[in-house]
């Protein structure tokens, strides 16, 4: 019985000296990731568009890339499919591109 | 001219919940977006910083923090490319895969890495380069940073050439691979992995466990990323679990697509002209930035100010840095630190002015390197479609009062 407890009693001692080597709780108990709220325009397409996009990333790295052509919201829109596998059927292609550039568009076609 | 700046900035940070111009036909280049507000929430180990994204995290350190030659890990910008980053690791059983053209594939701990290898450190600014992207007009595609995607930290590791020695090349490896923990949604999907040269390794390019004197925070990579002296960021890999070594040149998304310029003398283009051959980003250009004062703060006529700052290069070190209070008639040298940091450090500036007349006062910053390199004004940054390696002299406004 007392053999138990001053195993348990080292053990303590031991998990105790780890915990100042890394002198950081965040680095035993890892971190926990806020979310920030970044709304969105609202418009047609907005709910679709949302569900598309924030499957990968928040909205907050849509709206920060600055007003845009439609042009480019078209690239970036395939390449979210071609390169990173967004779940974006061609037919619902439009409806994004429509909506990313009406809210995010600088007037510009091209 | 210094007034109409002031007031295009200012009507920027008013419409700043889409941040961006929609007025400038032709290609042109202002100042970045500058005075951003921090986020109300702090994310993990990091007091508030300006936030563009929570998935994946992208921060912002604000101007005032660069008065100091060194970026307090808490307030050093972040940038990831995936969104599901590890919120845990376990550094007694994180191990860095080796394997590809080598002779004996091995895993190395960070246990190991700390034990078993000559520890190095060295003193490098880290900035991506995309960094003052807010400043290119027609709006490049990427995150429309203001000038604070930077920071300098003091970096303590073992070199990449004694890690790869353990492993042992084989003739035929030509590029190394390196992969973080970063992952992307789909399992299908590219991760972000970066590659160098082999022939492009030097003694100076670290895998690092400690910044400034401690453990890495999540954010910046714990347990272990790759430091590469004088390079963008886009190379220095976070939280680093793979290095394969290969004997071709791999085919990889973020490096044959993003982080590109022109490949010309100028590594400019025009939106309607884009030039084809682009090359690598690399190698950062001279720059350097205000931390104090800031734009529209106050200041008393016939007081003294003193304008501090930072100056840095990719490696080849600040031989000067002047100040303009005349919108960049006349200069002034600014006092140097002792630049024991190394020239891959930042060089902290200061220098004293007692401004003499009430009103608007235009503060310009312009570095050189010992190359002889130096800042270009603002406007005449050249244009290209990535927003990269933007470096023009710096400018605040501040209000002197009587």
């Amino acid at each position: 019985m007392r053999k138990w407890i001053l195993i348990a009693v080292i053990t303590a001692a031991l998990i105790t000296l780890l915990d100042a080597e890394e002198n950081k709780a965040e680095i035993q108990k890892g971190i926990k990731m806020p979310y920030m709220a970044f709304p969105m325009k609202k418009g047609e397409g907005m709910y679709s568009t949302k569900g598309k996009c924030n499957m990968c990333h928040s909205w907050g790295y849509i709206l920060n890339q600055g007003a845009q052509s439609k042009a480019f919201w078209r690239k970036k829109v395939i390449k979210m499919i071609d390169i990173f596998q967004a779940p974006i059927k061609n037919e619902d292609i439009n409806e994004v591109v429509e909506y990313l550039y009406k809210n995010y568009g600088n007037g510009k076609e091209n | 001219m210094l007034r109409r700046d002031f007031f295009k900035q200012a009507a920027l940070i008013a419409g700043s919940a889409a941040v961006g111009s929609t007025t400038a036909d032709a290609d042109t280049t202002t100042h970045p977006v500058d005075n951003r507000k921090v986020a109300d929430i702090a994310f993990p180990q990091k007091r508030p910083l300006i936030t563009y994204s929570d998935r994946p995290p992208l921060l912002e350190t604000p101007r005032e923090v660069f008065t100091n030659p060194i970026t307090p890990n808490d307030l050093f910008f972040v940038r990831w490319h995936m969104p599901m980053i590890p919120t845990y690791i376990n550094p007694h059983y994180f191990s860095i895969k080796i394997d590809g053209e080598v002779e004996k594939p091995v895993k190395i701990t960070v246990d190991s890495l700390k034990h078993d290898f000559e520890p190095v450190e060295i003193t490098s600014v880290l900035q991506c380069g995309g960094n003052g992207r807010s400043a290119f007009h027609p709006t490049p595609g990427g995150i429309q940073w203001g000038s604070g995607a930077m920071g300098c930290a003091k970096w303590k590791g073992v070199r990449l050439n004694d890690v790869l020695a353990k492993a042992g090349l084989k003739k035929n490896a030509s590029w190394i691979k390196f992969h973080g923990l970063e992952k992307p949604v789909y399992t299908k999907t590219d991760g972000f992995v970066r590659a160098l040269e082999l022939e492009k390794l030097h003694d100076k390019i670290i895998i690092a466990y400690e910044m400034n004197g401690e453990a890495l925070p999540y954010l910046n990579g714990f347990p272990v990323r790759l430091i590469l002296p004088g390079f963008y960021s886009d190379s220095w890999v976070k939280m680093l679990s793979n290095i394969t070594v290969t004997d071709t040149k791999p085919k990889l998304h973020f490096m044959d697509h993003a982080y590109r310029v022109p490949d010309n003398e100028c590594e400019c283009e025009t939106s309607d002209n884009l030039v084809p051959k682009t090359k690598p980003i690399e190698e950062m250009n001279v720059n350097s930035l205000i931390g104090y004062p800031t734009s529209g703060i106050q200041v008393k006529q016939g007081a003294k100010l003193i304008i501090r700052g930072v100056a840095f290069d990719g490696g080849h070190g600040i031989a000067k840095v002047e100040i303009s209070t005349d919108g960049g008639t006349s200069w002034q040298e600014a006092t140097l630190d002792d630049g024991t940091q190394g020239s891959y450090a930042y060089r902290s500036f200061r220098h004293t002015l007692m401004p003499k007349q009430a009103g608007t006062l235009s503060i310009m910053t312009r570095a050189t390197n010992t190359k002889g390199e130096t800042q270009p004004f603002a406007e005449d940054v050249k244009w290209n479609h990535g927003g990269y390696k933007y470096n023009g002299i710096d400018e605040v406004t501040v209000e002197v009062v009587s």
